[in-house]
Formats: C-alpha cells, sequence, structure tokens
C-alpha cells in the first residue's frame, strides 16, 4: 500500500510540476492577474457595491481561468504522454495503471489548488490595496470552486480517454460543466413537467452532475457555507468518472 | 536453460475504426519462440515485419490476441514481470528541461526505487552510459546519441534481467554507435538478457549469439550465430534469402 | 489486465448513481428560471449567468446598469451645474435658490427602473443592497411608494427572513402616512448596516435636519463622508456639514 502510495505521489508530483513548468501555465496566470486587475474599473463603476462586485469578478475569473488551464491540461496530458511515448517508459515499469491515473488527477488537481491559491492571494491584495477586507464567504467560494474542479477535471480525463482530439475533449467537458450549471434548474422544470416528459427529464438530469451544489461563489449571500451533503456528491462523481477512466485505460493499448 | 520470454502461437491484430466500420490489420501471426535468459537475442526484419510489435507485447503495452507469452514466468501485465524488464521504445522522449539526473530520479522512484537507493541507482545508470559528465546540462541541450544514452539509463535503473531495446543505434554516429555496443557487451557479461530490434544487420551480427527474423508478421527463421559464421554469405544472407 | 474491466464500470456507475443521489435532496436558493423576465436585451447574460453559474456577477452588472439609467438626465433638470443635473432647485419667498440635494435628489420618471431593479433580484435575491436601493429610490426619490412596496415583496418572497426589506416597508407605509419623524425613526437601524444604500442615509439625515436633529443629521452626514464612494453624496455630504457647522442663521 505504501509502494502504491508512493507511485500516486510520484506522478502527482511529476505531472504538478510540469504543468507548473509549462509556458501555457505562464500564459494563463498573467492573463488572468491582468482580468483580476481589470476588474478594478468595474468595481468603480458600482460605486458604494464595489467591494462586491470586485469580489464577485476576482472570483469568477479565478474559476474561470483555472478551469481553462486544467480542462487544457487534462484533455491534452495522456494523449501528449501516448504521442510523445513518454507513456511507454512508464506501463512498461511495474506501475499499475489504477496508480497512474490516480496520480495524472492528482497532479491536475495539485496544480488547480495552486492556482486558486496564487490568484486568490492576488485576489484579495487587489482587495485589500482598495480598501476592502477578507470577503466573508471567500473561503467557501474557493473550496466550492475546487469541489466543481475536482468533478470535471475527472470527467475530462475520463473523455480524453477515448475522444480523438483534445480539442473534442475540451468541447465535450466543457458542455458538461455548463449542464452542470443548469442541473438544478433543469430539476425545477422537470417536478413542474408532468408525465412522461418529467420522468424522462428527471431520469436524464441524473447523468449530469449537478454543479450548482458546490456553487458557494454563486450563492454566497443565500447560503455560504457548503452543505456537508456536498462533499458526497463530488467524492462519488469524481470516483465515478475516475474509475470509468480506469476502465477505458486498462484495456487500452499503446 | 532457464527462459527470459516465451512465445506460444502469439497472434496480434490490430483494429482500426473508420467511419465506414474498423479496418484490420494483422500484426503476427502464431508466432512462437524462446529468448533464454543472460543471452542477447536480436530480432531482425523488414519495416511493418512486426519487430515493435513483439517489444510492445513483452513489455506489457500490447495485449496479444491469441497464444501465451510468459516474461519469467509471469504474464507481462503483471508488476513481478516489469520489475525485471527494461525498455529502450525507439527516439524516447524527455521533458527538455529536465537535468538527466532528474528524469532519471522520477523514473527510478516508477520503478520502486526510493531514498540512497534510488540516488545510487542514478549515479550508476549515469556512470554506465557516460552520461557523467553531461550531468549539468538540460535535455534540451542534449544529442540524438545522449538522449539515447538518457533512454538506456532509464531502461538499467532498476537493474533489469531482461533489456529490451527497440532501435538501439538508429540515427547514431558511429562513435555512439561503437560505445552504446561496448555498454551492451558490458550489461551481458553481467548477466543480463537483452532483446534487441535493429535494422543495421552488421551490428545485430556484433552482438547477438541468436536472431530471430521476421517475415510479414511470422517468424520465418532462427539463427544461431555458429549457423550464419559458418555460411560463406553470413547473417546478411541469411536475412536477404527468408525475406525474399 | 483486460478481463477485469466490468467491475470498473459497474463501479462507476454505482458512484455516479451514488453522487446523484446524494445530491437530489438540493435546491437553488434562486428563483427559477421562469421567473426572470430580461427587461431590455439582458436575455443573452441571464443564459450566460446560468450557464456560467455566475448569477452573483451578472446581478453585479444589472446593478450598474441600474446605476447608470437612474443617472441619466431626465426632462424635469432644473439645473445644469456640476451635481445638480438629476434634481429641482427650491426657490424661496425672497427668490433666492435653495439646493435641498437630497429630498428631491433622483427625481425623474424612469420607466424602466423596477423592471431593472426587479430583475438583479431575479438574477440574485440575496442581493439586499439592490434591493433596498431600489426600493428607497422608488419610494423617497421618485415618490412611486406602490413599486417600491413590489420591489421589497418580491425581495421577501426569497429573503422571507430580511428585516432589512421589512423595514424599508414600514418606512414607506410612514411616509404615505405623511409622518416624517416616524420615517427617520423607522430607518434609523438601517443606516448602521453596511449595505444600507447611502440615499437611504441622505434621506435620514435630511429627514432629521428638517425636524431639527441637528446632530444627529451631521453624525450621519459624517458617516455618509467616511463610508460611501458616491461623489455625488460625499460632496451634498461635505457642503451639508459645513452648512450645519455654520449654524442656521449662517453663523457658525
Amino acid at each position: 500500500m505504501r509502494k502504491y502510495a508512493a507511485l500516486v505521489a510520484s506522478v502527482a508530483l511529476n505531472s504538478f510540476l510540469e504543468g507548473a513548468r509549462s509556458r501555457f501555465f505562464t500564459m494563463f496566470a498573467v492573463f488572468a492577474f491582468t482580468a483580476v486587475y481589470a476588474s478594478v474599473l468595474a468595481g468603480v463603476m458600482a460605486v458604494d457595491q464595489e467591494e462586491r462586485l470586485l469580489g464577485d469578478f476576482g472570483l469568477l475569473l479565478t474559476e474561470l481561468t483555472t478551469l481553462a488551464y486544467l480542462l487544457f491540461n487534462a484533455s491534452s496530458s495522456l494523449l501528449r504522454e501516448a504521442e510523445t511515448k513518454t507513456i511507454y517508459l512508464v506501463f512498461s515499469r511495474p506501475v499499475p495503471r489504477s496508480a497512474y491515473l490516480a496520480g495524472k488527477l492528482a497532479g491536475a488537481l495539485l496544480t488547480g489548488a495552486m492556482m486558486l491559491l496564487l490568484m486568490g492571494a492576488v485576489h484579495l491584495s487587489l482587495l485589500h490595496f482598495r480598501g476592502f477586507g477578507l470577503p466573508p464567504f471567500y473561503g467557501w467560494a474557493l473550496a466550492g470552486i475546487f469541489l466543481k474542479l475536482c468533478v470535471i477535471v475527472s470527467f475530462a480525463f475520463f473523455v480524453s480517454l477515448f475522444s480523438t482530439s483534445a480539442v473534442s475533449t475540451l468541447v465535450i467537458s466543457a458542455i458538461m460543466w455548463t449542464l452542470g450549471h443548469f442541473a438544478a434548474e433543469a430539476r425545477f422544470l422537470a417536478e413542474e413537467a408532468a408525465g412522461f416528459q418529467g420522468a424522462l427529464l428527471g431520469l436524464l438530469i441524473n447523468l449530469v452532475p449537478n454543479l450548482q451544489l458546490f456553487n458557494a461563489r454563486d450563492a454566497a449571500g443565500a447560503a455560504a457555507a457548503l452543505p456537508a451533503a456536498a462533499l458526497l456528491p463530488a467524492a462519488a462523481w469524481t470516483l465515478a468518472c475516475y474509475f470509468a477512466g480506469l476502465w477505458l485505460l486498462s484495456r487500452k493499448e499503446f | 536453460m532457464k527462459h527470459a520470454v516465451s512465445f506460444a502461437g502469439v497472434g496480434k491484430t490490430y483494429k482500426r475504426p473508420g467511419l465506414l466500420g474498423a479496418r484490420y490489420h494483422t500484426a503476427l501471426t502464431e508466432v512462437s519462440f524462446e529468448i533464454p535468459a543472460g543471452e542477447v537475442t536480436g530480432l531482425l526484419g523488414l519495416n511493418g515485419a512486426g519487430k515493435t510489435t513483439i517489444m510492445k507485447l513483452i513489455t506489457g503495452l500490447l495485449f496479444p490476441d491469441s497464444g501465451k507469452i510468459r516474461v519469467f514466468g509471469h504474464s507481462p501485465s503483471d508488476g513481478a514481470a516489469k520489475a525485471r524488464v527494461g525498455f529502450l521504445p525507439e527516439l524516447p522522449y524527455f521533458p527538455p528541461q529536465l537535468k538527466p539526473a532528474d528524469a532519471l530520479a522520477y523514473y527510478g522512484r516508477l520503478s520502486g526505487l526510493s531514498g540512497a537507493a534510488l540516488a545510487a541507482a542514478v549515479g550508476d545508470a549515469m556512470r554506465k552510459t557516460g552520461l557523467e559528465p553531461h550531468a549539468g546540462k538540460r535535455v534540451s541541450e542534449f544529442s540524438k546519441g545522449m538522449l539515447q544514452r538518457l533512454g538506456l539509463a532509464q531502461a538499467l535503473l532498476h537493474a533489469p534481467d531482461l533489456l529490451v531495446l527497440d532501435e538501439p543505434v538508429s540515427g547514431l554516429d558511429p562513435l555512439a554507435i561503437h560505445d552504446i555496443r561496448s555498454l551492451l557487451a558490458g550489461l551481458n557479461a553481467e548477466g543480463r538478457a537483452i532483446f534487441l530490434s535493429s535494422h543495421s544487420i552488421s551490428e545485430v551480427e556484433k552482438l547477438c549469439s541468436r536472431v530471430l527474423i521476421m517475415v510479414r508478421g511470422s517468424l520465418a527463421r532462427t539463427v544461431r550465430r555458429q549457423e550464419w559464421e559458418a555460411s560463406s554469405a553470413g547473417l546478411e544472407g541469411i536475412f536477404v534469402e527468408a525475406v525474399r | 489486465m483486460r478481463g477485469r474491466g466490468y467491475g470498473l464500470l459497474a463501479a462507476a456507475l454505482l458512484c455516479w448513481a451514488a453522487g446523484s443521489y446524494a445530491g437530489a435532496a438540493y435546491r437553488l436558493p434562486f428563483p427559477p428560471p421562469s421567473e426572470m423576465r430580461s427587461p431590455l436585451n439582458g436575455a443573452g447574460g441571464d443564459m450566460l449567468a446560468l450557464a456560467l453559474g455566475a448569477r452573483r456577477v451578472f446581478a453585479d452588472l444589472w446593478f450598474v446598469r441600474l446605476l447608470q439609467y437612474y443617472g441619466k438626465k431626465e426632462a424635469r433638470v432644473s439645473s445644469d451645474q456640476p451635481g445638480h443635473e438629476t434634481h429641482e432647485h427650491r426657490v424661496d419667498e425672497h427668490g433666492r435658490t435653495h439646493c435641498d440635494h437630497g429630498a428631491n435628489y433622483g427625481k425623474g420618471e424612469y420607466p424602466s427602473f423596477l423592471p431593472m431593479a426587479r430583475h438583479i433580484l431575479e438574477v440574485d435575491p440575496s442581493f439586499t443592497a439592490a434591493g433596498l436601493y431600489g426600493a428607497a429610490s422608488l419610494a423617497f426619490n421618485m415618490e412611486r411608494p406602490a413599486e417600491a412596496e413590489e420591489l421589497l415583496r418580491y425581495g421577501l418572497k426569497y429573503s422571507p427572513k430580511e428585516w432589512k426589506y421589512l423595514t424599508v416597508l414600514a418606512a414607506i407605509g410612514y411616509s404615505n402616512a405623511q409622518n416624517p419623524a416616524a420615517v427617520a425613526e423607522a430607518i434609523k437601524p438601517l443606516l448602521s448596516e453596511p449595505d444600507c444604500p447611502v440615499m437611504l442615509k441622505q434621506l435620514a439625515a435630511f429627514l432629521n435636519k428638517r425636524a431639527g436633529n441637528l446632530a444627529a443629521a451631521a453624525a450621519i452626514y459624517a458617516d455618509i463622508l467616511a463610508t460611501s464612494r458616491d461623489e455625488f453624496y460625499v460632496r451634498n455630504a461635505e457642503r451639508e456639514l459645513r452648512k450645519l457647522a455654520w449654524g442656521p442663521g449662517g453663523r457658525p
């Protein structure tokens, strides 16, 4: 078990360092910092609501940038390793495919966590610079963003194992992300619809992860704290994508 | 004699999905052979003869459709088999920003090494492959020959009993070829079995004690050193006759 | 390796079902999409707000749009001096012009004000400051208390425990009953709240000043000066503080 954990940690660390060293990472980081800084302009327009607007814009930009980078990373990572034959050097060793996939996923999420913390620090500095304190829901918002990323990044890894290109993985994952935010509204519509239509919609909703569960960033006023019940679906959906991905990876030839 | 690898009636067909149904390509048909432990065995064949397929089957990167493969008595997918095999694919890739020791440390950890054992294994592999003087350089500064040495070094890290080398001297200059040949001879002298594929008949002739000749996915001939040394046309003549 | 696949597939399906089951009880704290009535050309923005899970940001943008809309000149403007464009000046019996800069500040028709303000709450009902700002502007600046009540009642539908909405509702009731002292008293607890709109503070200061509670008025103007970033209100508070320091007869 310790050996297995060490293997997962090795792959995760390597994946994290590779991600952090990538020039795309730098590009995304520069873009994010500029965007967060530019939100000051919008904040000034909100006059007495500048604090709220700056907080909201910064968090949304942090989430979107981290999501974009991680999806890019997850959709191209396995494909690139297969193309460069790096994966030959891994799978010709006694590395279980389950440990490899877990390491890749953990590495991507570690990169995401680091991006969230870094951009959060920049964002909070900006708020401080404008004379505002730490928004009360900030920690919950970042935790919620991270849970969303866990689900969608593991989904992207799963898709990347059967899709033919990184672009198609990106598109499919982005669609799932969007649908995930609509899931709660779709559930409302299903409950309103009667008969077969309602039942069918109710069934289809279960195929989409309800990302609103983790959207503490958006529900900040209404329900700042993430419900404990949010952790279970996040873990279950992430694991489901991992197992499905592993099912594909264990059958995959290189 | 114990066998490092045994193939018994192995078949492999590639399936390529297409818009109008899948296309199939048979890469190996009923291939049977053994690689004796401690020997250097060569694999010769024209392009598409199935050489790389055999190497990937041994290292568990591909799964056979029929027949049975054993590596030190285990299935090639088994960790126990992989722990005893070192693989050098053709044109291996390493992240360009890394130094050789960093790249080797990663693969060493994947082979289950850690701490002092890992540091010793990395140092040993770099010394054996002549990479020590280049320890301060990044992979991006490496020539093709140095990359090949690094590829060999990663295959040696866990002191495997069998080295599977796909085109180990392809594209190298004569001096690099000479160095790698000496290195492989040294490794074989330590008791390791080596299974290598090559397009260079003269290299195979110099290193191997046995050669398998593949023709269109089938094993056409197994030739022992005594045979080609006794033949007036040498190994080249035997090969040409087999593939025609 | 290949054979053991189906156990993994079954585990994946089980986990997915467990996630869906565990999250099934969750209900959004937001109004359903059927309640969103986008004014102007806002439907695209609303779709984005839902798709990106970014209701708060889009509510913020709608709030900025409301501020810009409310800041526009209307037909009743009687002064074009900077800072006085949007309110009328009083002329006394001696023909001198007086600027109350608060009693009438923000007067105008602004027909889209209610739909725009309501839309902010449709997108994010937790945006209390926007609800209070909209209701106070409608009730006390534009003298459309019925619309203000409509807005507050919508806000209360999704935030039934929001005492600030109830407070403003009460203040509107006193205002309808022509009882300015009670209005000032009603909104008093709101003034120390961080999301109290500055115009309510301005109204409270004005009512206190008119009732002769000059110290209370000065304290509120000082608070506006310290907490608001709205230039108009800040400049007005400075002016009023100067006037109060000089006393009603023009002497310090």
